[in-house]
């Protein structure tokens, strides 16, 4: 995986820096070098699904293949008719070495772990662009992504989720007992989909 | 005429998808199809008679998700409730797909049913949360269900994982006495999704002994073709095709296959060609493409049958699916890639093993694994292909300890691992849980040990080391050693167990004590090499006990070893003189491509091993080291660097007593760093490294005082936890190694903890502190429930809380005694109740 487009501010962050606080030299040259090591383990994958989508009342949202009830969900894509059904994730190389340092080297596990969550955001980062790119040329907008266990979108959809996008069998993505995904550094998103001119006449603008 | 024969000697030809069919009749995405076996039976007796129609030999029952997780079972999960597909039971769900099959068969006077076993959708442990036994016993009760509704033979299909693959496959020999056959899903790059290979996956299957093997799903013919052709290579058993109708497309929300079946045949001629035996279709195949296909399968000439070039005989015959030929790969496999044994020689890391190591003993009466993972991973750095695993102390439980090394290493490294041990329930219990094809070390020449080893080579796979020694000892000759090689060959031969599975060790006796114990060995070696056909290994450096400068010998020896056709050996693979001859060996034998590895290894100056290392502060960085005598420890811990913290730590003492040092210099520096870290100016691994290099420091200056003596003691208990259903413990471990850094005593009960756990460890260790972790809201209500429990049964004991979830406001209203929000946090809370 390509590692440039990975927010490094993002990892720092992770790893306790405050207010714009950067790292020295050496901090910087650990994080590049983990960055590195990850982008040889790491497999991204990511598959999607674009979807029907009525929202009524009562925040009650029919995507046809999953009804929820989220008031947040519901904010989140009011003005859309469709919604784009998201799965991605960098597969278990990255757990793998987080495992391994967690044994040999905790500061460099801990490194990795901060790395490997830059790395995932940045993965969905560029396959969303690319969609509201080729949105936009279709005179549609897209909303931000919004994940399941955001606000009171219940992560008990998560299992529902999965099925639908197949992300088992075509991504290796699957739950524990407790609906957390495995590999860990997965993801998953509802993301609105709106017509521009729909939008302008609404908002009046 | 048998299934399995008619797979060797005409072929055999599955049919196609089902899910899409079912979707194509209207089942909504995400619906389990399994319930249509009972809603919708009709459909599926019309989907499995338009493929018997279209030529199939096999139908494959809609059994695909039937699992335990997906549906309830009265008996275990009190009864069907709630949601649809909780309705059914899974003996109703399984017993309908069969019936529906079986019916479809006997109206169509042909075919065989097969019960299908998909993924369970759970990830095995470590990855996941399954554990391994109870993976085995849910694809168990989904066997016994289906064997005893008629199946034919027993098809697990669209594996991705080789350890479930495993498991599944386990289930299936050990519930019923059908044939088993086993497909997987690669990816283009010919991996599975946890990183199996096409060698591996022969590998493990062949080993135990799936009745046929091959691939399914994720791509079309075309793709998978050179996948195909790389699976026939090395696999000895017949092998299935069943590829998609294309790659996917989505299309108005649904998912759509379209290589159309004229063009599906036509790309599986290619695969028929190639050496397939089975062939059929997975997701987006219908009853067309099977016909298609049978059409296209006519017009091809006739092939020979199975023809076998081995001593293990399996059928003649002739078909238009051709056999393939019967292959010698030694494979061995970690969970991920096979390792292969040839003529290019491997080492096999001799160093996790006990004997005349007092720390190491010690790490294993105590269970530190992280001891014993960090030797596995040295040896792996230092260049070992194979690691050695030897746990055999007095007054352990070998059987528990081994399995759990075992499963602890494969959770680190993918290098696949030599299981040593004498004890046949050790070795039993260990094969069982390994994630892959083991290496074995060893059996013997005594009937005793080749009764007791090789039924379990059978069972669950594996390559052997075979000692050449019997009820009489080593013999003195070499023809006697080829005499005990040529017993232990045949006797293998019995089970089933094949040349290429065996790895004679014609044993290393050390020429201290008789001078012609090297060339006695080599000659034994060449003579099975020459005679017999089968690999060898030898323990190297046993040839010059007794002696001094061991490792001028060891290295020629290597050498000697090398040349006469050695192909593995048991060393240490930090051994600078034995990894000189097995380097130029290899470069001198043209098994080392423009000499590359040799000169990696020994150009001048070497060039930096592992920029990893050099980019990490606290390892490299040594400049620091100006200030020395009063600063000198402070600065090593504040910069973190381990090794300066130890050398300084040790000065320090030689001119100030303990309580001085820690005192003066390494408690001010622990503060800064943690005051820092506070403020956002230093970072967690700083943080982490500076922890690292005062706990070395620290254990210096224990060792100089004495225990008991003040200041160096423990300073009290803590037990931590990751709650019940969180499988995230970074946070915890890295507030485990900065409380063990402070000197506290730290109990860590992992992740995936129940409250009674917790409870349990807290009374049997008496600790007034606990600490636990919980990553996602999902799991607040079982740390919740442990804070109740800890409260109730141990009045007292003081609780913190933190992960990413956790606020103080959180914290309170969960019932917590204290909230920390980072590792440094959980520090002061430590400080303040112990």
């Amino acid at each position: 995986m390509d590692i440039t487009g990975v927010n490094r501010n993002e990892i720092y962050r992770y790893l306790g820096a405050k207010g714009g606080v950067s790292p020295d030299e050496t901090m910087r040259a650990f994080t590049e070098d983990v960055l590195r090591e990850l982008s040889g383990k790491v497999r991204p994958g990511h598959v999607s699904l674009v979807v029907p989508l009525t929202v009524t009342p009562e925040d009650r949202i029919d995507m046809t293949c999953m009804q929820i009830r989220s008031k947040s969900l519901f904010r989140n894509l009011r003005g859309c008719d469709e919604a784009l059904l998201f799965a991605a994730t960098l597969g278990d190389g990255a757990d793998f070495l987080i495992r391994r340092y967690e044994k040999t080297d905790m500061a460099r596990a801990a490194v990795c772990q901060a790395a490997s969550a830059a790395m995932i955001e940045a993965y969905c980062d560029e396959i969303n662009d690319a969609w509201k790119k080729e949105y936009k040329e279709k005179g549609c907008f897209l909303r931000p992504r919004f994940s399941c266990g955001y606000g009171d979108f219940p992560l008990t959809c998560q299992k529902r989720f999965l099925e639908v996008l197949q992300a088992d069998k075509r991504l290796g993505i699957r739950l524990t007992e407790g609906l957390l995904m495995v590999p860990t550094k997965s993801v998953t998103a509802v993301i609105g989909i709106g017509s521009l001119q729909q939008h302008e006449k609404d908002t009046g603008r | 005429m048998s299934i399995l024969r008619q797979l060797q000697d005409k072929g055999l030809i599955f049919d196609g998808g089902m899910g899409s069919l079912l979707q194509a009749k209207g089942l909504r995405a995400g619906e389990l199809p399994e319930v249509w076996n009972i809603t919708r039976p009709e459909v599926l007796r019309e989907i499995h008679a338009e493929y018997l129609a279209a030529g199939c030999d096999v139908v494959t029952a809609n059994t695909f998700g039937a699992n335990p997780f997906k549906y309830a079972s009265p008996s275990f999960d009190g009864g069907p409730a709630g949601k649809e597909e909780d309705r059914y039971t899974l003996q109703e769900v399984v017993g309908a797909a069969l019936s529906h099959a079986r019916f479809a068969v006997s109206q169509a006077g042909h075919g065989y049913v097969a019960l299908d076993l998909g993924p369970t959708g759970r990830l095995l442990q470590p990855m996941g949360d399954l554990a391994f036994e109870d993976c085995v016993d849910a694809y168990a009760r989904v066997v016994r269900e289906g064997a005893g509704a008629g199946a034919d033979l027993i098809l697990i299909e669209t594996m991705s994982d080789l350890y479930e693959l495993k498991a599944a496959l386990l289930a299936a020999k050990e519930n019923c006495d059908l044939p088993v056959m086993a497909t997987v899903a690669f990816d283009a790059s010919g991996k599975l999704l946890t990183g199996g290979t096409v060698r591996s996956v022969v590998a493990l299957l062949e080993g135990l002994r799936a009745d046929a093997l091959g691939l399914n799903c994720g791509l079309g013919p075309a793709d998978m073709l050179p996948i195909a052709k790389e699976l026939i290579a090395y696999a000895s058993v017949p092998v299935i095709i069943q590829p998609n109708a294309g790659l996917p497309r989505v299309e108005n929300g649904r998912t759509v296959y379209d290589l159309p079946p004229s063009d599906f045949a036509r790309e599986m001629k290619d695969v028929i060609a190639a050496g397939a035996r089975g062939i059929g279709g997975c997701c987006g195949t219908t009853p067309a493409h099977i016909a298609a296909m049978c059409e296209v399968l006519c017009q091809m000439p006739q092939q020979p049958g199975l023809t076998d070039v081995s001593d293990t005989a399996a059928g003649g015959g002739t078909g238009i699916l051709q056999g393939n030929r019967h292959k010698t790969h030694t494979l061995v496999t970690g969970f991920a890639d096979a390792t292969e044994i040839s003529e290019d020689p491997v080492i096999i890391g001799e160093r996790i093993n006990p004997t005349g190591k007092k720390r190491f003993q010690q790490a294993l009466k105590e269970r530190d694994m992280s001891f014993i993972l960090q030797e596995g991973l040295a040896q792996q750095e230092a260049g070992a292909h194979i690691l050695d695993v030897n746990v055999g102390i007095p007054g352990v439980d070998e059987a528990s300890l081994l399995a759990g090394v075992v499963q602890e290493l494969q959770s680190v490294t993918e290098l696949p691992l030599q299981l040593d041990t004498s004890d046949p329930a050790a070795l039993a219990a260990a094969m069982r849980i390994y994630n892959g094809k083991p290496l074995i070390n060893s059996v013997n020449g005594k009937q005793a040990s080749m009764d007791a080893v090789f039924p379990l080579v059978q069972k669950y796979g594996g390559v052997v080391v075979c000692l050449t020694l019997d009820e009489r000892g080593i013999p003195e000759t070499a023809e006697g050693r080829v005499r005990i090689a040529r017993h232990i060959v045949e006797e293998a031969a019995k089970y089933g167990i094949e040349k290429k599975d065996l790895l004679i060790d014609t044993l290393c006796m050390t020429i201290s004590s008789g001078e012609k114990g090297a060339i006695v060995t080599l000659e034994a070696l060449r003579r099975i090499r020459e005679e017999l056909g089968v690999k060898t290994v030898l323990g190297v450096s046993n040839i010059s006990f007794g002696l001094p400068a061991r490792e001028i010998v060891n290295g020629v020896f290597f050498a000697m070893a090398l040349e006469d056709g050695l192909n593995a050996a048991i060393m240490n693979p930090s051994s600078a003189e034995m990894k000189k001859a097995y380097h130029a060996f290899r470069a001198l034998k043209g098994y080392d491509a423009h000499c590359a590895d040799y000169i990696e290894k020994y150009q001048s100056p070497p060039r930096k091993a592992d920029e990893g290392n050099q980019a990490q502060p606290g390892k490299a960085d040594s400049s620091d080291t100006a200030a020395g005598g009063a600063t000198g420890l402070f600065t090593a811990i504040r910069k973190g660097v381990k090794d300066k913290a130890v050398e300084e730590a040790a000065h320090a003492l030689a001119t100030r007593d303990a309580l001085t040092v820690i005192h003066e210099e390494m408690m001010p520096a622990l503060d800064e760093v943690g005051r820092a870290f506070e403020k956002g100016t230093l970072f967690l691994p700083q943080l982490i490294m500076s922890a690292e290099a005062a706990k070395a420091a620290f254990d210096v200056i224990r060792n100089a005082m004495g225990e008991g003596d003040g200041g160096s003691k423990k300073k009290g208990k803590i037990v931590l936890a990751t709650v019940k259903g969180d499988i995230h413990d970074i946070g915890k471990n890295i507030v485990k190694v900065l409380l063990e850094n402070y000197n506290y005593d730290v109990i860590d009960l992992g992740k995936d903890v129940s409250p009674e756990q917790v409870l349990e460890a807290v009374q049997k260790e008496k600790a007034p502190l606990v600490g636990l972790s919980a990553l996602m809201t999902t799991t607040v209500p079982a740390m919740e429930e442990t804070i109740r429990l800890l409260h109730e049964k141990a009045p007292g004991v003081k609780v913190m809380v933190g992960g990413a979830v956790m606020t103080a406001e959180y914290a309170a209203q969960i019932g917590a005694d204290h909230y920390a929000k980072d590792a440094m946090g959980a520090v002061a809370c430590a400080q303040e109740c112990t």
